[in-house]
């Protein structure tokens, strides 16, 4: 194994590829405003021209990024569901919420497509996202494609707006404060490593351009 | 700045709205990903319309009905979101009410008007200026999803508060109703194609060509 470890080239660090054939052109998803894609230094964002939406950005070490952000995530993502979130004490009974029994309760207590909503913003969606995300940039680092890594990418871009780990956390504290007179409510380890979660999410999928990812998708190889 | 640059519709190009990859429209699939390729997104205005309609249905319940029901020593309240909101104002905390009623009421309200004055610009019955009106709706794009904060207190109440006898919450209709209206404007948002604004400037320029470049 040694031998072939010389040859691994980490596609990672290398520039962003343009793929073969041409011209590279880029319209605005905005105005429809038609561009050359011109290759761009690291670091970089093109803006569009006519309405000065970005076009395409040049991140730097894009997809080691992303892919260290979603792996981060996704073991948060275990400590945010094997601890208490919020830890309440009120008419001496201890209640113990993590995200997965707020789903359950919702379901339980006659409200079974809140529940769904529920799970499926906070806990199904960040999941989906990072686990794609490392599914199609981890093989990329290695200038590969793994199986059905275009239709990983295509959903990608689909489930990224319905994400909502920071609205959740804003209802956390909404909460609090509602239940303050009521009871005595104290954060779990959860609770903190789903803040955590938060940046991580928002750092992960902020990793890579758009562009670049599927540059990278279309000159890898099987 | 003063020649017009050129359109990808113009050239017959349509950029794929999930790679981005550019490439004639003819092909019908984008050849990288295999997405469906259209040079503006499908009747997006009626597709708009529609949602935001349903959105706005769903507003009125979602306002009038409870969104969860406390039951206190056998003595049942419900709360609606503007109740809430109220007692947050009556007790004091101020910028807790403040965020509740932007997200909830404010932010949901100046979606539906945002997309409905959107439509109206898209389809040419008002007068189109992009650059305004694209901040516009990139903000209804960036803040629709706060709305489901109360969506979210409401689950995490439901889960906490199961104490017996002494205080039970259970989530209301207008909960669900008020779930919907977020969703709807989120997909209301997501099929509608800025680039039918920019289209009737196109058309505005063209008729008359003195008329100024608009402020963009």
């Amino acid at each position: 194994m040694i031998k072939g470890f010389s040859r691994i080239r980490l596609l990672a660090l290398l520039p962003w590829p343009k793929p073969p054939g041409g011209p590279h052109r880029s319209v605005c998803h905005v105005c429809d405003t038609l561009h050359d894609a011109q290759p761009l230094p690291e670091g970089m964002a093109a803006y569009c021209q006519c309405c000065g939406t970005v076009l395409y950005q040049n991140r730097p070490a894009s997809l080691a990024r992303a892919t260290a952000f979603s792996l981060t995530s996704l073991i948060l993502m275990v400590v945010v569901h094997s601890f208490p979130f919020l830890v309440m004490d009120a008419a001496g009974i201890r209640t113990k919420l993590n995200l997965a029994s707020a789903a359950m309760a919702l379901v339980n207590e006659g409200s079974p497509l809140l529940g769904v909503a529920l799970a499926l913003f906070t806990i199904v969606t960040p999941l989906l996202l990072a686990g794609g995300l490392i599914y199609v940039c981890c093989p990329l680092m290695f200038g590969r494609v793994a199986p059905g890594g275009v239709l990983v990418a295509k959903w990608l871009n689909k489930t990224e707006p319905w994400n909502m780990i920071e609205v959740f956390l804003l209802g956390v504290l909404v909460s609090l404060l509602k239940l303050g007179k009521v009871a005595d409510v104290h954060f779990g380890m959860g609770f903190w490593a789903f803040g955590v979660l938060m940046l991580c999410m928002a750092a992960a999928v902020a990793g890579i351009d758009r562009d670049e990812l599927w540059d990278r998708l279309e000159v890898a190889k099987p | 700045m003063n020649a017009p640059l050129p359109r990808g519709a113009d050239k017959g190009l349509a950029g794929c709205h999930t790679c981005g990859k550019v490439s004639p429209v003819e092909l019908g699939a984008c050849p990288r990903c295999g997405s469906h390729l259209h040079l503006r997104k499908p009747d997006s205005i009626q597709r708009t319309l529609a949602l935001m309609s349903a959105a706005a249905a769903l507003y009125i319940p979602a306002n009038m009905l409870p969104i969860m029901t406390v039951t206190e020593l056998g003595v049942v309240t419900e709360n609606t979101i503007i109740s809430g909101m109220i007692t947050f104002w009556q007790t004091g905390a101020y910028p807790i009410a403040i965020v509740i009623f932007t997200a909830s009421i404010l932010i949901p309200l100046l979606k539906i008007v945002a997309l409905s004055w959107l439509c109206l610009a898209a389809s040419g019955k008002l007068h189109p200026s992009p650059g305004m009106l694209g901040k516009i709706y990139w903000f209804t794009e960036l803040l629709g999803r706060w709305s489901m904060v109360d969506i979210f207190v409401v689950g995490i109440l439901v889960a906490l508060v199961q104490l017996g006898n002494y205080m039970t919450i259970t989530a209301g209709p207008g909960a669900l109703a008020f779930a919907g209206v977020v969703v709807l404007t989120m997909f209301a948002a997501m099929s509608f194609d800025p680039r039918l604004l920019w289209d009737r400037l196109e058309l505005l320029r063209l008729a008359s060509p003195q008329l100024k470049k608009e402020d963009t």
